[in-house]
This record gives C-alpha cells, structure tokens and sequence, in this order.
C-alpha cells in the first residue's frame, strides 16, 4: 500500500481480496517479467547460440505466414524462437513467433536483422511495452473490480497500490537488464 | 386450430453477441494465453477500445477479422 498515506481497515480489507481475486493475473505478470528479464540476462549467451547454430546447417525448417523460410536456431519461450536464414545480404537472424490459434498455428516474425544481439534487444524492448499494457489493463481490471465491489468508497489508494506493484516488477527487471547488458559483444 | 407447443414458448432467447471481450475472453476465443494477446495489440494485429475505466476491450469484428485472416 501506500507509504504516504494511511489505508482505512476497508481499504486495507479491500487490498486483500484484490490480490486474492487477481492472484492469477499477479503471478503471470511476475513469470512472465522473470521469463524477459532471464532473456535480458542470458543475451548476450542466446546470441551466440544462435550465431553458433547459424554456422551448421541443422534445425528446423519454419514457414512464416509472409512465405519467408527460416530454420530454427533457438527456443526463447514456449512460442518464441530466434531463426535465421541466408540471404545475399549475409546471415540474417529473426524472432518467430508461433501462435496455437483454435482456427490453426500462425508463425509470424517480430523482428529480423543481421545483428542477433540487436534482434534480442529489440525483441526484450518490445516484451517490456507489452508488459506496460498489460500493466496498465491489470490496474483498470483492478479498478472496475472495487468500483463494483466498494460503490461510492474511494478506492485510489488501492488502486495506485497495484499500479507501483506492477511497475517495480517490470522496473526493476529492467534496471538489471541495463546492468548487465553493458560491454555485451557477440 | 394449432397450438404452440408448451416447449417452444418456454425456449431460452438466443444467447446475443457481444459487441466487445475482455483481452482474457479473447484469449479463451482464440486458444491462447492473454499475453499473446497483449502482443497482437501492441503490434497492432488486434485493434482495442476502452471500457469507461480503461479497461481494454478487443471488439467482436476484430477477433473474427482475425480469425478469418489467419
């Protein structure tokens, strides 16, 4: 809760049934940081796997939707992998994902270049933007949740309780990351 | 002279269709976990509006145009 001001027992009361009904929400939020922020850490080392794997010629082949081939050099989530392919420009690396829709799998490419350290970067910038709108959507969520549950209490402080939670999860990922990603070559 | 059967007035009104779903709805519709869904947003695969709060609502006519695309 809040440092600066002191919660009432109904706002104390109503912080803990938020988190117990967006207890789920909480914990992928929290994996979800951790799975980025391992990316973040391991860059430099899942660069060189990749460039490692570009050098033979194994791994599987992956359409994506575009018609694009690549094959598969390493895994970064359960749908993420980073691929590469040749092309007359020289090695050209991606991030493809693979989405089980119910209607089928599409395979798409987040982002490609020649640089697989910058590929991961720019992969690891984009994940934190999606982890700001989910933040952010977790917080309205929180926020519809108490207007529905606490008519006419003010529930700000509650509310703003969330949003800092959520906001060090990803912060403090991020600030470590930008520790550790300093004099990472490849 | 015919009758309505006692069955047939009693019938449920069909479920009506949402205009709008919630990102964990989409999520459920499409088959996949809300964090792909977040990423078809902020790529801007899946147009969004916002309920009175901010909460995020992926329209009905996006889920499909995307279903449809894919």
């Amino acid at each position: 809760m809040n440092y600066y001001e002191r919660p009432t027992a109904l706002q104390e009361q109503a912080y803990a049934e938020a988190r117990q009904h967006f207890a789920e929400h909480l914990n992928q939020f929290k994996a979800n940081c951790d799975a980025i922020h391992n990316i973040e850490s391991n860059l430099s080392a899942i660069a060189n796997d990749a460039f490692r794997a570009a050098l033979q010629s194994s791994g599987r082949v992956i359409q994506t939707d575009d018609g694009t081939q690549w094959q598969h050099a390493v895994d970064l989530t359960k749908i993420t992998s980073v691929c590469r392919r040749r092309t007359s420009a020289g090695l050209e690396f991606a991030v493809v994902e693979c989405l089980p829709f119910k209607s089928g799998e599409i395979k798409d490419v987040l982002n490609s270049g020649h640089d697989a350290s910058e590929v991961l970067q720019t992969f690891a910038r984009d994940q934190r933007q999606v982890l700001n709108l989910w933040k952010n959507d977790v917080t309205a969520q929180v926020r519809e949740h108490l207007d529905e549950k606490y008519p006419h209490q003010d529930m700000s402080i509650v509310v703003e309780s969330f949003d800092i939670k959520l906001a060090r999860d990803i912060s403090r990922r991020e600030s470590v990351a930008q520790n550790q990603s300093h004099g990472v070559r490849i | 002279m015919e009758t309505i059967p006692e069955n047939e007035t009693q019938t449920a009104a069909p479920p009506v269709e949402r205009l709008a779903y919630s990102v964990q709805e989409a999520a459920d519709m499409l088959g996949v976990h809300y964090f792909s869904v977040y990423r078809l947003i902020q790529r801007g695969k899946l147009k969004t509006c916002r309920a009175l709060r901010g909460k995020l609502l992926v329209p009905r006519a996006e889920l499909l145009k995307l279903l449809e695309t894919e």
